[in-house]
């Protein structure tokens, strides 16, 4: 029999379709002013009712047998006893605008659960006890919250020690090296930026436009080509997992450069003429005028440079070996590769990479969205 | 000093400036040069001598174009290529009209927009390595969710996620007995498919925001007139939306296949050793194996570095020609 070999989503397929069908056929019905079609279509959608509770009955069956305890199943029962709810109304009271309104954020919710499932999965399974994390069918609601997860990922690797005296290795010291790493490279690009950025834009010099070329084409060049030249070049320096070399090369951004360039082109050149008539000099002017004026572009250019200096892998993993000057994506990386099935531990460790990450996104969340949809930076 | 001061007033602010400028930029000019500029030629130098791990210019010698004549007949870089090729042509245009849907119905009259934008912006915020760390756990063949979903919800077989080295049309038509042995038909393997899925999932909100950007600047005047012509919702997104907002999807299209043919993190992360059967490993993943791990052929790296600096630069060169000025950057 159909319904004994047909399964959960099939059936919910099958029906949002007939509803779809039906409610096509009614309002074509309506448009061309075929009123003898409506009870034709009156017994349709009363004989696909019928069907519907014959079917659903054997749904909830299966879905009580097949997963025992899990909700999940019960849940999108629901979700569809509504949404045909949803359509009836829509068809029986002819308002076709109820039904796309309700599709509209149901679209929007169910992808947002999507979008949401996997943060939910991580921080839930940080949560686990390792059996529970691993078992199947899975558990949607951790049974007991176990916090001390969250302790044995930051002392993971505590069996290997630096320093002098000796101390052990846990995430404290990414998060350290990360932190120390990502606000000093932030702090001095905005300087060096700023400083390049209103030459450009506000001074005349020999060569200006040449340079400014320059800039605009070291935009095009990745990253990735540069990774085996700057390795040498490191080494060559001296500065081979060191701070140094995680610093320094990322102290300029010619990206930064050329977006402080255009803000503070809109900067009207008559307050220059009244600073000047105060008796400021350039220095002075562009500390107490032009950066305070800029200031979106400052939060705009600081998320962005802090945020790939957080995320940058490659860089790191090439120009440092020692493990205490794991970054924490590097150091991430290495846990993933020596904790093999310890999800539950990766879990805790994956959102404690995430917090700092997110903090910032919700606070700055304007300058974030503003700064993508003005610039189009990508990764 | 006192050498300015017989020189004219006028010519001496000249001059003057001309100093003051030099030192504004200096500190980010000899950063800029000594970190982006001269590798980009040293780059070259490297990739025509036969430099390994820690040898100096002295220690190698001049083999002019070999490492980039084996690049072209090693098989494993050709895979790769390859590779990358089905990330690129599977992942940005799914990702494009997942977005631009996603964006059309947040830019339409709707309550709580700002959460929307903020849930579907999330996964694009958080970092690479962390979220392809919860995916790999996601396609775990034993305890991920992703197998538990398919055997209970939907009751097809297990899948092997990213320990699958063949490829997602390979495997679809595989019942009907058709079998498909070119790489790039063959599609991705379900491998490098999952890492796409992934991908397509985190950057779905970086995508919408653009959109986002382009749709509220079409004038909605246009719309207007199109209701009283009685255009129906596909005649205006035909007609009016996708021409105007045209200019912004080729613009995404373009950088985000530049950054397609980067990529690296989750593969890494998510498929060590470069996946089943080579079929996760990217182009600067290779580059990575062969520079970086045992003897670190880095001239060959710098050699495959440049072919990907060229696929890129004709990117670059692409956009530049049909877009000309019509991407505004900053305000």
């Amino acid at each position: 029999m159909i319904i004994e070999t047909t399964n959960l989503p099939v059936t919910i397929a099958a029906l949002i379709v007939s509803v779809f069908i039906i409610f096509y056929l009614t309002r074509l019905a309506q448009s061309r002013g075929a009123s003898w079609a409506m009870p034709f279509l009156g017994i349709v959608a009363l004989v696909f009712l019928l069907v519907f509770a014959v079917v659903s009955a054997r749904v909830i069956e299966r879905c009580v047998r097949n997963f025992g305890g899990n909700n999940f199943s019960l849940f999108l029962y629901v979700i569809l006893i509504y949404e045909l709810a949803v359509a009836i109304y829509s068809i029986t009271k002819k308002e076709g605008r109820v039904f796309s309104w309700h599709l509209k954020y149901q679209i929007l919710l169910v992808g947002s659960v999507i979008m949401m499932l996997p943060f939910y999965w991580m921080v839930s399974s940080s949560l686990k006890t390792f059996t529970e994390a691993i078992a199947m069918p899975p558990d949607w609601i951790p049974s007991k919250l176990v916090w001390q997860n969250f302790v044995e990922a930051w002392n993971a690797m505590s069996a290997i020690t630096y320093g002098d005296p000796p101390r052990p290795l846990t995430m404290g010291r990414y998060f350290h090296v990360s932190i120390v790493t990502g606000v000093s490279a932030t702090v001095a690009t905005l300087i060096t930026a700023a400083l390049a950025a209103y030459a450009f834009a506000k001074m005349r010099f020999y060569g200006r436009g040449l340079f400014f070329y320059i800039v605009l084409a070291t935009m095009m060049v990745p990253g990735q080509v540069l990774l085996i030249p700057n390795y040498i070049l490191i080494n060559r320096l001296g500065w081979y997992d060191t701070y140094l070399a995680l610093i320094v090369p990322w102290c300029a951004s010619v990206f930064v450069i050329f977006l402080m360039r255009q803000f503070f082109m809109t900067i009207p050149d008559d307050l220059w003429d009244a600073a000047q008539i105060d008796g400021s000099g350039r220095f002075r002017y562009l500390w107490t005028v032009v950066v305070p004026l800029s200031k979106p572009v400052f939060i705009t250019s600081a998320i962005f440079t802090f945020l790939a200096n957080w995320n940058s892998l490659l860089w790191p993993l090439i120009m440092t070996t020692s493990p205490q000057m794991r970054t924490l994506m590097v150091g991430l990386q290495t846990f993933n590769q020596e904790a093999g099935q310890d999800f539950h531990l990766l879990m805790a460790a994956s959102s404690l990479a995430i917090v700092p990450v997110v903090i910032i996104f919700f606070f700055l969340q304007r300058y974030f969205i503003q700064g993508i949809a003005r610039t189009g930076l990508k990764d | 000093l006192g050498l300015l001061r017989n020189i004219n007033p006028q010519k001496r602010r000249v001059i003057r400036e001309n100093f003051e400028a030099y030192a504004y930029i200096a500190p980010a000019a000899i950063i800029i040069f000594a970190f982006w500029v001269f590798p980009v030629f040293l780059s070259v130098v490297v990739s025509l001598r036969n430099w390994k791990m820690l040898d100096t210019f002295d220690t190698t010698s001049w083999v002019g174009l070999t490492n980039y004549v084996r690049a072209f007949n090693d098989d494993q870089f050709i895979k790769v290529l390859i590779n990358t090729f089905n990330y690129v042509v599977w992942s940005v245009p799914a990702t494009l009209i997942i977005s631009l849907a996603v964006a059309m119905l947040l830019n339409s009259r709707i309550r709580m927009r700002p959460v929307f934008r903020t849930v579907y912006f999330l996964p694009y915020v958080t970092t690479w390595v962390a979220i392809s760390i919860v995916w790999r756990y996601f396609y775990h063949p034993q305890f991920g969710l992703g197998n538990h979903v398919l055997l209970n919800y939907f009751h097809v077989g297990e899948l092997k996620w990213l320990l699958e080295p063949r490829g997602v049309i390979e495997m679809l038509v595989a019942p009907l007995g058709i079998r498909i042995s070119n790489p790039v038909l063959a599609g991705p393997s379900l491998s490098m498919f999952s890492v796409i899925m992934t991908s397509i999932w985190r950057d779905i909100g970086f995508f919408m925001i653009i959109f986002l950007a382009g749709l509220q600047n079409i004038d909605q005047a246009y719309y207007e007139a199109a209701d009283i012509d009685g255009a129906s919702a596909w005649q205006k997104f035909r007609h009016i939306t996708f021409p105007l907002l045209s200019p912004v999807t080729f613009f995404l299209l373009i950088i985000s296949m530049i950054s397609a043919w980067k990529i690296f993190v989750p593969m890494f992360i998510m498929t060590p050793e470069g996946g089943p059967d080579n079929t996760t490993a990217t182009v600067v993943y290779y580059l990575w194996e062969k520079g970086f791990r045992g003897t670190g052929l880095l001239g060959y790296a710098a050699a495959i570095a440049y072919i990907l600096f060229v696929i890129i630069l004709l990117l670059t060169v692409i956009q530049n020609v049909f877009l000309g000025k019509r991407v505004q950057y900053g305000d």
